[in-house]
This record gives C-alpha cells, structure tokens and sequence, in this order.
C-alpha cells in the first residue's frame, strides 16, 4: 500500500512537471506547443551528451543542458513563433515541425539507440520501508521544489503578475506598459526550461530514444486536457489523479491498461466536463 | 551485284556486333541485390552492412556467373505504407533479382501479396511471425519467392527456450516456478500458449505471466507483481519494447530471481556497457556471438568489426549468409531466373556463419543440431558475454545476477 | 470558376492521366495511386477543417475505419472487395456523427485535441481486440480491387477529381458559405437563424465520408491494414497536405497531397537523411508560406484580382 502511494507520487511528479510547462504557455500566449515534447527529449539528450562525450559532472550537465532548452525554447519563440502569431493554426503546425524535425535530427546524430543519462542518485532508498530507486525520489523532490518556485514566482513577484496580466487580458496588459513580447519568451524560456528538466532527472529511468518526444506529448496533452487548458493548480491535480489512477491499474489491475489510462482519462473529461478540472469554460 | 555482297555483309556484321554487344551487356550487367529494410534502426544499417561486406568479398573472387555483384536499399521504416512502397521501388523500378530484408513482422505481411507480384525472390533476415512463411505453403504458386533464413520462427523460439528452461533453470539454478513477462505483440502471444504448454509438460510451473503495451516505461509494478508471485526465474520476451529500461528498472527493483529469454536489444554486443552494466546477469537469446559457432562465424564477425568499428546485431548474421546462400543458388541453377532458383534454394544445405542453412516445406529455416539454433548468451562480470547454453558450444556457466544469493 | 482556372484543371488532370504510363513503371504507378488518395484526404480534411475553421486532428480516424471496414468485410468475411466501398463509407460517416456530436461544441484547440484523442483510442482499440483485428500485425491479404496496377490508377484518379468536383462544388454553394460564416462569427450565424450544429455536423460526416473512402481505396491498394491507419502522424500529414495546398481550397488541398507524397518518394536518395530533410522543407514552407503554397500561387500567377 506504501508502495503505491510512494509510487503514485513519483509517477505524478513527472507527469507534472511535463504538464505544467505546456500548461503555461498556453494560459498566457494561447500556444499550443507541439514542440513541448521535443524540450524535454533535448534536455535528456544535451546531458547525455554532456556527461558521455565532453565528460562534464553531473551537476554541471544538468544545468547547462536546462539552460540550453531554455535558449532553444526562447529561441524558437522568437524566430519561428513570433511572426505567425495570427493563426493559431500556423504557430500549431510551426512548432510541430519543430518535433518532427528535431525528432529526425536526434535520429540522425545520435542513432536509434537508447542512449544512458546518468544518475545523480544510483542506488535504491528506504523511505518508511519501501525500498525505491534514488533517482526516482530525487525527482519527485526536485519537480514539487520546482514547480513550487514556479508558482511562487507567479504568484508572487512583479514578473509574476505581468505574467497572470497577459494571460488574463493581453491587450489590456499592453496598455499598462506591460510588453507582451518579452513575456511571452520569459514564459516560453521556463516552459522549455521545466520539460528540460524533467528530461534530465527522468532520463536516466525512463527511455531516451529519438522517438521520447511523442509519449511525453501524449502524457502532456492528457494531464493538460484532465486538468484544463490554463491553468497550473489543473495541472498539477489532473497529473496526481492520472498518476495514481495509472499507478493503481499498473499494482492492482491488468498492467496492460495502463497505457489506456490517460486515453480513457481525456475522452471522460472530454465528454463529462470539457473545460477540465479547472479550466475556463469552453462550450461554443 | 556488286553492291549487294558487301551490303549484305555489312548488315550481317552490324547484326553480329550488336547481338555482341548486347550479350556482352548482358553479361557484365550486375546481378542487383534490393534491400528493403528500416535504413534508420540499427538492425537495418547492419543489414546493409552485412550485405556490403559479403558483396565485397564475393565481387573480389570475381562475382558470380561472371557478373558482379551490387546492392540497393530501401527504407521500408516499421509503416507497411513505406514498405510497399520500398518493395516496389526495388522491384519495378530498380529491377532488382533478389530482396533481401525483413524486420518488422506487419511490414514484411503487408509487403508479400507485392513481392509475390513483381515474382521476386525475397529472403528474410529480420522478422519472425510464423505467418509470413505459412502464405508459402497455403499458395504455393503465388507465395514461393518467399523465404526465411533468419530468425527461427517464434514457435521453434518457444521449442528452444522451453529446452533451455528445462536444462538450465531447472537443470543447473533448480528453479521450477516461473513468470513470463512479454510485450503484447502478435507473435508474442502465438509464442506464449506454445512456452507454456512446453514448460508445464516439463515439470516447470508458470506462477505469472503478463504481457505489456511495447511502450511502457515503467515496470516497476509489474516487477513487483513477479517478485510476489513466488517465482525463481522470469522469463522475458521483448523486441520493440524499451529493453533498456526494463533491465535497468529491474536491476534497480533488484528483482531477487535470475532472468532471461528473449530481448532483442540485448542482442547488440553494447546494450549491457550503455545500461551501466545494470544487465549482468541477464541471459539473452542471440543468434550469433564471437565464438566458433561454425569454421565461419569468427572470421565473420571480426572482419565485420574491423570494417564497421562495432560488433553485429541479429539482422547482419542472416544478411551475409543470405548473399553467399543466393549466390550459391544463383551459380548452381546457372542463371537468376527465379524459378530455377528457387528450386535449389530449396534443396540447399548450406553452412552460414550461424549454422547450416536449410528449408522445410514453406520456406522457413530449421533447427538442430548443427543447423540454426538460439544460442543463449549470458551478460557476465564486467559486461563480457558466455554462451551458457546449448551445451556443444557453451564457453561458460550460468551465473546468478550479484544481487542474487542461492 | 474562371476558365483558366478550368483551363489550369484540365492540364494538370491530363497530365496525371498520361503520366504512369508514359514512364511505364510500377513502381511510380504505385506511388501516384498513393498520391491521388492523399489528395482524396487532404481534400476532405480542408473540406470541413479549412471552411469552418475547427482543426480536426483526427481524420486518420476516419481513414482507419474506412480501412479496417474494408479489412473485416473483404478479409475476415471473404466478401467481394467492392462492397467495401459503400461499407467503409458509411462506417465513416456513423464514426463523423459519433465523434462531432460531443466534441463539436468545443471552441478552438479543444475540439482539435479532441479529435486528436478519438482517433488515439481508436487506434488503441485496435492493437488491443487483437483477436479481430490482428493487432499490431493487422489483416493482410485482402483483395485487390482492380488487378491491374494501372488500371487502379485511373480508378483512383477518377474517385480523386470526382471528390475534388462534389466538394468544390458543395463548398461554393450555399453551404460552403454558410460554413465560412459559421467560421467567422458563430453566434451571429445562429442569431441569424442558421442551424449551425447541424451544418457543422453534417460537414464533418460528409468529409468523414470522403476520407473513409479514401481509407477503403488504400486498404485495397495495400492490399493490408494495420493500426497505423488511425495514427496522429496520418492525421497530421493530412493537415500539412492542406495547409501547403492553401487552407480553404479543395483543389489546392488534393494538390498538396499529391506533392507531398511525391517529395517524400523522390527524398528516398537521401537514405536515412530523407525524413529530416522533407521536415526542414516543410518547415521553411509553412514559415515563409502562410496560406499555402498551391492554391495562392496559381492565384498570383493566373492574376486573380479578387485574392
């Protein structure tokens, strides 16, 4: 029983950590960022490479990995977001491109191989008795301290309210001298920044191949639609019911289904209360 | 008069160079190999590789039939659409003698109905339903092009892995209750009923068993499901599952049993050092490993790692000896016509680099002593591998994982 | 339409009619039937999608039913192969009005991650009643329609510029306009009285429809289905057939489809580089290209004054 709520958490952790990002982005520039997955392969991918081939210690990988997502993620907003910011539907299709192509391009540098990101935590821990791997607990603590500054952040600083005023009521916050644009990378440079994370604390336990993107996209999109398009606090309660449920089907039910968990998940939520947990209302 | 003679014998020299001519680029035309196969996997990049090697060395001993020999591939990915696509390539528009290919099973079924059409002899090096073969003997006429050299079908898999059980975790670790962990795919769950029908008829008891969606990422609950069951030995049947992280999981759950069985991404000689060495102690089917399994084997393998600076995957074993066993064929029948072919592909006998190769009734390699077998290979100490079983070629014993006591 | 414009039609329509079998090669006769069923897709995707402007993520699901219909009837029941026609359309159609009745009402990106997600279960569905379905395997075997490789060409081609004709034709009528105000401003729509719920309903089935047929033509080419018909990457290579052919043409969108399939074809020179290099193209096309390629550039170059 400690087991699973244990595991529950630490399921829930990553899917978290991978929602919120994608969550944020769309609350305050409404894109929906295909790429988001992409972030959180480069940030695997950058400490493996890293600590594999330039042979830098953990700590110091890790951080530049995610600074570099984060640059990458700003990046993008700036040069390909930006410009086509009046369709929704050609930013949709840019930042999928984004994928596809890094996709291929990791396909083609580092192969079709899984590839090792290193641990900072290799052995198991005892936690009340249930023996968990290290890393696994690390990244439990290290996405609640992160999505917690996050919150702090926003909620908060000066920063925080331009934040919650763009995504409230861009024009309005633009005439209060707020600039939008600067925003909007700030926000895109943590959104990239939390999935980077979550690709170099989950990577050393979960898969790191080319293809890592599309399952994080999945898991994203679910967490985010349970949880509602915009909001954080969403999110977060969405990936701690998804989590537990996948983790409960996973101990007590047929692990087959829990790949269908989130599927089942979104077409409830879909269907029962489209706006999610705590979204905006959002019937024609 | 005068005119007549040397005008007819102008036309009948011009007629005679021609046909010279065109003999002669007949003749020097080269014999082309079609690949269709994942150009992006690494059991694809190997499987061109493979062929390069044996084509290199055949061309170098002067080809066959007087021509030589070349290759072309294309990418079939795991989307049957791009398979068809690549078939048809190589079959109508590169007008290739021979495919040579194969890795997923969907693609290479949703592929025959075309290479059947275009009458091309196609030889499989990578995928392992047992229905790719069956279409040979329900339509003969339509279905002959096909054949298997490599892998062993997943039924005679199941046949050898219950040997292994028997012999090795019965046998030699004591063990007779185990669980079976596998991923959903079709030719795991033909292979499963046949395992455990063997198992039980020979005394092992299945105490679990549960199959997985091939993109899981987390075993840790099903790790636990096996640890509670009171088994002694998981057996595992994985090929497009995230091997690399079921074993590292695994090592990090410290499962308190000996595993092995199948795990395709096990296969490559460096999936232990890429997980850490968390995989010593895994027991991997392998159809080929650096030891003298035939004269042929060693030499193989150190001149394919000499040329390509890493050691084979499964496909390159079958690919190379798909070219020399063509070849072979292709000089016995004294032509490329298919039909004629075919015939001796049939009736070959051939010593590979992984065994003699030889056909049953629908075209799919067989097993035995001496033929093609599943050599299990045991990740050990420090990420060396020993061949723990089949006895004749064993070069050590079945070690527990470190974590695990007697 | 203006006469060039027909004139433009008339061309490109000979052209793909004396192509295959000029070049007399089985192979690009293959690829040109793929082609003319993307085209028969992406249509039907810009058909509903690019009037009404709801993103529609999940066509595949539409073309996978259409297959898998045609799997079971041909395949499973032994039928003959033409009844998977009717068949594959009217499970298409039936899937159109299951799915939009309860994701219609959804604005903007929800409904397009609706769609995503009913074609994502469906195609769950299939790998997971694998004792129908074949699973991950799929059924194979099927029929061909037509036996002779270019003589299924001509088939497809006809079916190709028949759905381009009807859905052209329904998108300038009354009905195409309304689903351009629908897209514009809804709620003044229905203040106007227009029943916009069964307007838009009707839309998704009828392009529902048109891209299962397309599903049972490609079932029947491949001779094979597998749960790879209902994949997002299906879906999302419709999408970008239509959005480079120009979002709201028909004719633009099936040209799209017909280029898109033919680039990636061609790439396969560049081995194991050919899907980076098409995505870095499409990239740079969809950057610098807004409203699509095919569809804006004929207008700029015929002259079109109305653009």
């Amino acid at each position: 029983m400690l087991t699973v709520l244990i595991y529950g958490a630490v399921t829930s952790a990553i899917l978290a950590m991978l929602a919120v990002g994608f969550t944020l982005i769309f609350g305050v520039a409404r894109i929906l960022n295909l790429a988001h997955g992409a972030f959180y392969a480069l940030g695997a991918y950058c400490a493996y490479s890293l600590t594999a081939i330039f042979k830098l210690p953990l700590i110091v990988a890790a951080l530049v990995s995610v600074a570099l997502v984060a640059l990458f993620g700003v990046a993008m907003e700036r040069v390909l977001v930006r410009p086509l910011r009046q369709s929704s539907l050609a930013v949709l299709m840019i930042t999928l491109m984004v994928a596809l192509t890094m996709e291929q391009a990791l396909f083609v540098v580092f192969g079709s191989q899984s590839k090792n990101v290193p641990a900072f935590i290799n052995h198991p821990v005892n936690l009340y008795g249930v023996s968990l791997d290290g890393q696994r607990l690390l990244a439990l603590a290290i996405a609640v301290c992160l999505i917690g500054a996050l919150w702090l952040f926003i909620q908060r600083t000066r920063l925080g309210s331009a934040i919650l005023a763009i995504s409230q009521d861009p024009e309005a916050a633009q005439y209060m001298g707020i600039p939008a644009n600067r925003i909007f990378s700030l926000v895109m440079g943590l959104s990239a920044a939390l999935a980077g994370a979550a690709g170099v604390i989950a990577g050393p336990f979960l898969s790191v191949r080319p293809t890592m993107d599309q399952t994080a996209m999945i898991t994203a999109f679910s967490v985010v639609i349970v949880g509602g398009l915009g909001s954080i606090p969403g999110s977060i309660l969405a990936a701690l019911v998804i989590g537990y449920s996948q983790t409960f089907v996973a101990f007590y039910l047929n692990p087959e289904w829990t790949g269908t968990v989130s599927l089942v998940a979104i077409l409830l939520t879909l269907v029962l209360r489209p706006s999610g947990l705590m979204g905006r209302a959002v019937g024609a | 008069m005068r005119r007549i003679v040397p005008l007819v014998t102008s036309v009948v020299f011009a007629g005679a160079l021609a046909l010279s001519l065109q003999a002669r680029a007949a003749s020097s035309k080269p014999i082309l190999i079609g690949l269709d196969t994942p150009i992006q996997l690494q059991v694809g990049k190997d499987t061109v590789a493979a062929v390069k090697m044996a084509v290199d060395e055949i061309n170098a001993k002067g080809g066959v039939l007087g021509r030589k020999l070349a290759y072309v591939a294309a990418d079939e990915g795991t989307d049957p659409q791009l398979g068809v696509s690549a078939i048809n390539k190589l079959t109508s528009d590169d007008h290739a003698n021979v495919l040579i290919g194969g890795y997923d099973s969907g693609v290479t079924l949703a592929e025959e109905p075309h290479i059947a059409q275009s009458k091309t002899i196609w030889i499989g090096v990578g995928s392992a339903s047992p229905n790719i073969t069956a279409l040979v003997g329900k339509d003969y006429d339509k279905y002959k092009y096909i054949f298997r050299v490599n892998p062993l079908n997943s039924a005679l898999q199941a046949a050898q892995i219950v040997n292994f059980a028997n012999h090795v975790v019965k046998g030699q670790l004591g063990r007779d209750k185990v669980a079976i962990l596998g991923e959903s795919a079709i030719w795991v769950r033909g292979l499963v009923p046949v395992l455990v029908k063997g198992l039980e008829a020979n005394g092992i008891k299945v105490v679990y068993q549960q199959l997985f969606d091939e993109t899981m990422n987390d075993f840790t609950p099903l790790f636990a499901r096996v640890k509670d069951s009171g088994a002694q030995y998981l057996l595992t049947i994985l090929s497009h599952a995230n091997s690399d992280v079921f074993v590292k999981q695994l090592y990090e759950a410290r499962l308190p049993m000996p595993y092995g069985g199948i795990d395709v991404k096990s296969m490559t000689p460096n999936f232990c050092s890429r997980v850490n060495g968390a995989a010593v102690g895994e027991t991997t089917v392998n159809f080929i490993t650096r030891a003298p399994i035939t004269p042929k084997t060693i030499p193989f393998w150190d001149s394919f790692v000499k040329i390509n600076g890493r050691a084979p995957v499964y496909t390159a074993p079958g690919a190379y000896n798909s070219v020399y066993l063509y070849a072979w064929a292709v000089k016995k029948a004294g032509t490329t016509d298919a039909d004629k072919v075919i015939k001796e592909l049939e009736k070959a006998d051939y010593l590979g680099v992984s065994g003699k190769i030889k056909f049953n009734k629908v075209h799919d390699d067989i097993d035995g002593t001496g033929y093609q077998n599943l050599l299990f290979v045991q990740w050990q100490k420090d990420c060396t591998r020993a061949v723990v079983w089949p006895q004749s070629v064993a070069t050590g014993k079945v070690v527990l994982p470190p974590w695990v006591s007697k | 339409m203006r006469t060039r414009d027909w004139l433009g039609a008339a061309v490109l329509v000979g052209l793909f009619v004396v192509l295959p079998p000029l070049l007399h090669n089985q192979y690009f006769t293959g690829v040109f039937i793929v082609c003319a069923i993307d085209a028969i897709w992406a249509a039907s995707w810009n058909f509903f999608s690019g009037l009404t402007g709801r993103e529609n993520f999940g066509q595949a699901l539409f073309i996978g039913g259409g297959a898998y219909t045609a799997a079971f009837l041909n395949g499973s029941f032994g039928l003959n192969p033409w009844w998977s026609i009717p068949g594959g359309i009217a499970v298409a159609v039936v899937l159109g009005l299951v799915v939009g009745f309860p994701t219609l009402r959804l604005k903007g990106p929800y409904f397009a991650l609706a769609t995503l997600a009913s074609a994502a279960i469906m195609q769950q569905v299939a790998i997971n009643l694998w004792q129908y379905t074949g699973g991950s395997e799929g059924i194979y075997g099927l029929d061909s329609l037509i036996d002779s490789s270019l003589g299924y060409y001509y088939f497809v081609l006809a079916v190709m510029v028949a759905t381009v004709v009807v859905l052209s034709l329904i998108a300038h009528s009354r009905w195409g306009t309304i689903l351009r105000a629908i897209k514009g401003d809804e709620t003044a729509c229905q203040a106007a009285g227009i029943n916009v719920t069964v307007y838009k309903i009707a839309s998704l089935a009828l392009s529902a429809a048109f891209a299962g047929l397309g599903g049972v033509l490609f079932a029947h080419y491949q001779q094979a289905v597998t749960p790879n018909d209902f994949d997002v990457f299906l879906s999302i290579s419709v999408i970008i057939m239509a959005y480079v052919g120009g979002i709201g043409s028909i004719w633009g969108a099936a040209c799209g489809g017909i280029l898109l399939n033919l680039m990636l074809e061609l790439l396969r020179g560049m081995g194991e580089y050919r899907l980076w290099v098409y995505y870095l193209i499409l990239m740079v096309v969809l950057f610098f290209m807004r409203s699509g390629v095919v569809a804006p550039l004929w207008r700029r170059l015929s002259g079109d004054r109305s653009a």
